[in-house]
């Protein structure tokens, strides 16, 4: 870890905190702060894989309002901090705190607590039961020794920010999903290189919301600004690049190497199965803040920064795909090249250019190099409980180029998808970095 | 390999199958238990059919979830209107499902209850009434939905499978808590059992059955597994080699991963290829899972359902268009024309917006070409209630297949078949000496025309729910069933031939001994 424990963005790092539920201490409310927001995201993420809507776009915005809600739940009490009103599109003055003390763990935990209920209010029972724990078990934590009146007064704030963002949220064309995510009519596309269904589940012969280009974007200006050029010119001839490049991943598949595997099973982020893309992204940062005690504020603005990123990665990417509405290596390989061919990975359903982990892992190490450093090491253990090892990275760029080469691995992109995607996802993290959080 | 055997089945003109007519007899029969509970009650819900009274026909016993079980003795005349009567035995709280297995070869049926918290043997003592045995049983503290049982060879003391779901004590983070399932194998004596073995990894099973996958002699333990709540789970396939620890097969072997909302397994020779096929419960797709290519020896398994038209994925009457949550599945042929069925139990976890409010029960006709029909809503049986366990058995004794569905915070339905069948029957019921009487692990093969179809007799699989009691089989227009049994001890029964439209009861290396309801 090269993270030096001094100040990231103006902030005293705190001393590391356990994730636990403890009685906060008065005397320590910034450590309280942290521990609301980082058990808070790390129900988050659970309620992610565990929401049969939070398909990877779909989860990526989820992340964006979040973070944004912490973010603006404590700039609204720290003339340190600058709101994200005005910057990012639509999104108006939050309301301001009324007269009186105020509390910012109660405060954040309120904001928290709103959004979190509105936009996981479709999870099942399970979810819905861990929401109330969670919203207990945190609500007395941050309000333990606090007077009843602050709390009370902290509590409507924090309520009223959640409000406000959720409204703005409710009309930006993603907030309602229905059938998984998948249309219930598509007509395919009639050229050769066109999308196709990849599996035979009956859900999925539609590809995965083909509108989602139509969403309002965060904070690029719409959603084909930082659009890829064209792929190679398809072609069905052996020897042209194309063909190659359909070659490439057909041969790359049928000589895995174990550390090859391994990579792909890493950067899978299957939704239902996994906190998505986007919530890999998420993980990485939450055990970062957790391991070198980042301030609460430099986690809110990295949380709402990179949620931004990703969010508009993902419209940008689905803008990408439905404008070439390229197919898969698995459909031209078995049509053109090996009619038995199995790709490790799942392909997921819809096109393939660009690539969505590509695009959203470049937006997000755009983002985390610019607030934590261009040479940031890092531990990544997203994936432990499920089996998989701790990987290490000597920067978020190295992960994000991982992950994009993971797709290739995994037989489910060709490497030019991967390529433009890195690229694309860079442009769109460019904007996200340029948000101001601080004075 | 498949898709040859798919077209040797195929005819060049077919009929639409005859649509089996149901009538609900819920409110008149008697049967009145409902399904009760919060969270914890979620899954399970299940229902056991088997003969406690001697007179041949199914009693039934039902699931309260937080309310009592109840077990419904079976009044109904032959042929007629379904009646039941409730004989105030077997009132236990906290039930999920049960499964009947004649446990110490007494020929009493004993009934293994899955549970909330302890399970139970309730030991059989003749005329319905139970008690709780003295085997040895630890019934643990679990959140127990699942259960298998076989006797390994050798034993004459049954080994039994229990499922486990998730740690109900989590309440913020239950992801990833899934609990041990268990093996209770035969105690050192050969009677009672040994402290169960930890079928560890678990990952939160919602249904097991012992099955002969590759005809190898030696079953396996199938697990499917609800992927909502394990994490690096998967679907499961265990070794059970007699005397050695169980273990899982591996991708070395050729098992491959597959993670679902597993909820139940239906097993049968779907295809008349002598193999075992599975169809997997499930939230949207369902999964008919076909073996690739049985010369390889590998457990690859190929998914069919979208070909086979057995996905279910949505509701297909009723306006809700929402992907469907399924639970229990039962493969039989409900309208005797010698094609398998397929019977779905669906209802939504609960209240979940993405998924199905109004969710019907699926009734999935198969057909020649092994393209399967839905016939839900024109059979009577797409109810809206949020079904979770079910038995198709012939409750009275007409040949005719009739259904038990457990539901969710409202009264278990029961519908009577009575319409005009579209084929003629045999029914069966194999007896052996000493132990496992009920020759569970046995198979039953039924030779049509050139190719034989392989029933396993299994005790385990479906969701929470089981059966012990007469073997259903349609004829079509058939006069007679040409069939034989393999035993448990892999003797291979005579070939007999048996009259349509009898019941039969068959013992080895002896001639099959004809029954007639009472």
């Amino acid at each position: 870890m090269q993270f030096r424990r001094r100040q990231v963005l103006g902030f005293t790092i705190a001393a590391p905190v356990a994730l636990k539920f403890s009685p906060a201490l008065a005397a320590d409310r910034a450590d309280v702060s942290r521990e609301v927001v980082l058990m808070w995201h790390r129900l988050i993420l659970e309620l992610v894989r565990h929401t049969a809507t939070y398909v990877p776009p779909v989860a990526a915005r989820a992340f964006a309002y979040i973070g944004i809600t912490a973010h603006e739940a404590l700039a609204s009490g720290d003339g340190r901090l600058v709101s994200l009103a005005g910057q990012l599109n639509g999104l108006a003055p939050l309301p301001a705190r009324a007269d009186g003390a105020f509390d910012a763990p109660c405060v954040l935990h309120a904001a928290l607590q709103g959004a979190v209920a509105e936009l996981f209010g479709n999870t099942g029972p399970t979810g819905q039961r861990a929401i109330q724990a969670m919203g207990r078990k945190m609500g007395e934590t941050a309000s333990a020794g606090i007077d009843a009146a602050v709390v009370e007064r902290s509590v409507a704030h924090g309520a009223a920010v959640a409000g406000h963002i959720l409204a703005w949220a409710r009309g930006d064309g993603g907030a309602v999903i229905e059938n998984m995510g998948f249309p219930m009519e598509y007509t395919p596309g009639t050229r050769p290189q066109d999308w196709v269904p990849t599996n035979l589940i009956r859900l999925q012969q539609a590809p995965l919301l083909p509108q989602w280009a139509g969403c309002r974007t965060f904070a690029i200006p719409a959603a084909d600004a930082c659009d890829a050029p064209p792929h190679p010119a398809y072609d069905e001839v052996a020897g042209s690049a194309f063909h190659d490049h359909a070659r490439e991943v057909h041969e790359i598949g049928r000589g895995l190497t174990d550390e090859q595997k391994l990579i792909a099973r890493f950067w899978s982020d299957d939704p239902m199965l996994t906190p998505t893309p986007a919530g890999h992204w998420i993980a990485i940062v939450l055990q970062i803040a957790e391991r070198d005690a980042l301030p609460v504020e430099v986690i809110s603005a990295t949380l709402a920064k990179l949620g931004v990123a990703q969010a508009d990665a993902f419209i940008s990417c689905w803008s990408t795909k439905f404008k070439y509405n390229l197919l898969r290596p698995v459909t031209y390989i078995r049509r053109h090249i090996d009619p038995a061919w199995e790709p490790l990975l799942i392909t997921p359903p819809f096109p393939e250019y660009t690539s969505g982990h590509s695009t959203q892992s470049g937006a997000a190490s755009t983002v985390l190099a610019a607030m934590l450093g261009e040479d940031f090491a890092f531990d990544d253990e997203t994936h432990v409980d499920e089996g998989l090892p701790v990987r290490s990275f000597p920067s978020f760029a190295a992960a994000a180029e991982e992950a994009a080469v993971s797709r290739l691995y995994g037989g489910i992109h060709f490497r030019f998808g991967n390529e433009a995607g890195l690229v694309q996802g860079r442009q769109v993290g460019a904007f996200a970095a340029a948000l101001r959080t601080e004075a | 390999m498949r898709a040859l055997v798919l077209l040797a089945l195929a005819s060049p003109a077919m009929a639409e199958p005859v649509v089996p007519v149901f009538t609900e007899e819920t409110v008149p029969s008697g049967l009145a238990t409902s399904f009760e509970g919060d969270w914890e009650y979620m899954v399970g819900g299940g229902v056991a059919t088997f003969d406690c009274s001697g007179d041949g026909k199914p009693e039934v016993f039902l699931s309260g979830g937080v309310g009592l079980s109840a077990l419904y003795v079976n009044r109904s005349p032959v042929g007629g209107a379904l009646a039941f009567e409730n004989t105030g035995a077997l009132e236990l709280d906290a039930v999920l499902g049960a499964y009947p297995l004649d446990v110490d070869s007494d020929g009493i049926m004993d009934l293994v209850v899955l549970r909330l918290g302890e399970n139970r043997v309730m030991r059989g003592l003749g005329d319905c009434r139970f008690e709780q045995s003295a085997w040895g049983f630890d019934g643990g503290d679990a959140w127990s939905t699942a259960f298998a049982a076989i006797w390994e060879r050798g034993q004459t003391w049954p080994t039994l499978a229990v499922g486990n779901y998730v740690d109900r004590k989590e309440e913020a983070f239950p992801w990833g808590s899934c609990t041990d399932n268990w093996l209770h194998r035969p105690g050192p004596d050969g009677q009672g059992f040994a402290p169960p073995i930890p079928l560890t990894p678990s990952f939160c099973a919602l249904s097991m059955i012992f099955t002969d996958w590759n005809r190898s002699g030696q079953p396996a333990l199938r697990v499917s597994n609800d992927r909502e709540y394990y994490k690096g789970g998967q679907e499961q396939l265990w070794h059970l080699d007699p005397g050695a620890a169980p273990r899982l097969y591996t991708e070395a072997e050729g098992w491959k991963r597959l993670r679902i909302w597993g909820m139940g397994i239906a097993a049968a020779d779907v295809n008349r290829d002598g193999f075992q096929d599975y169809f997997l419960t499930s939230m949207a797709d369902n999964k008919l899972q076909f073996l690739k290519d049985p010369a390889t020896g590998l457990p690859d398994y190929a998914d069919l359902a979208f070909k086979s038209g057995v996905t279910a994925h949505r509701p297909y009457t009723g306006g809700d268009f929402k992907p469907s949550t399924a639970w229990h599945p039962q493969f039989a042929d409900v309208n005797n024309d010698g094609w398998l069925d397929l019977f779905v139990a669906k209802g939504n976890v609960a209240k979940m917006p993405d998924f199905a409010a109004e969710d019907p029960n699926n009734l999935l006709l198969g057909q020649p070409d092994g393209v399967f029909v839905e016939a839900g809503d024109r059979a009577g049986v797409a109810s809206m209630g949020i079904a979770r366990g079910a038995q198709v058995v012939d409750l009275n004794l007409d040949g005719l297949l009739d259904l038990v569905v457990v539901n969710r915070w409202a009264p278990a339905q029961v519908w009577r078949q009575t319409g005009t069948p579209g084929g003629t029957w045999v029914q069966v019921r194999l007896q052996q000496d000493g132990a496992n009487r009920d020759a569970i692990g046995a198979v039953v093969e039924v030779r049509r025309g050139a190719v034989v179809e392989r029933h396993e007799i299994a005790a385990g699989g479906g969701h929470a729910s089981g059966s012990v009691g007469w073997l259903h089989y349609g004829l079509g227009e058939a006069d007679s069933a040409e069939l034989r049994v393999i035993w448990p001890d892999g003797t291979e029964g005579a070939w007999q031939t048996l009259p349509a439209g009898s019941f039969q009861i068959l013992r080895p290396d002896a001639p099959a001994e004809a029954w007639l309801p009472q």
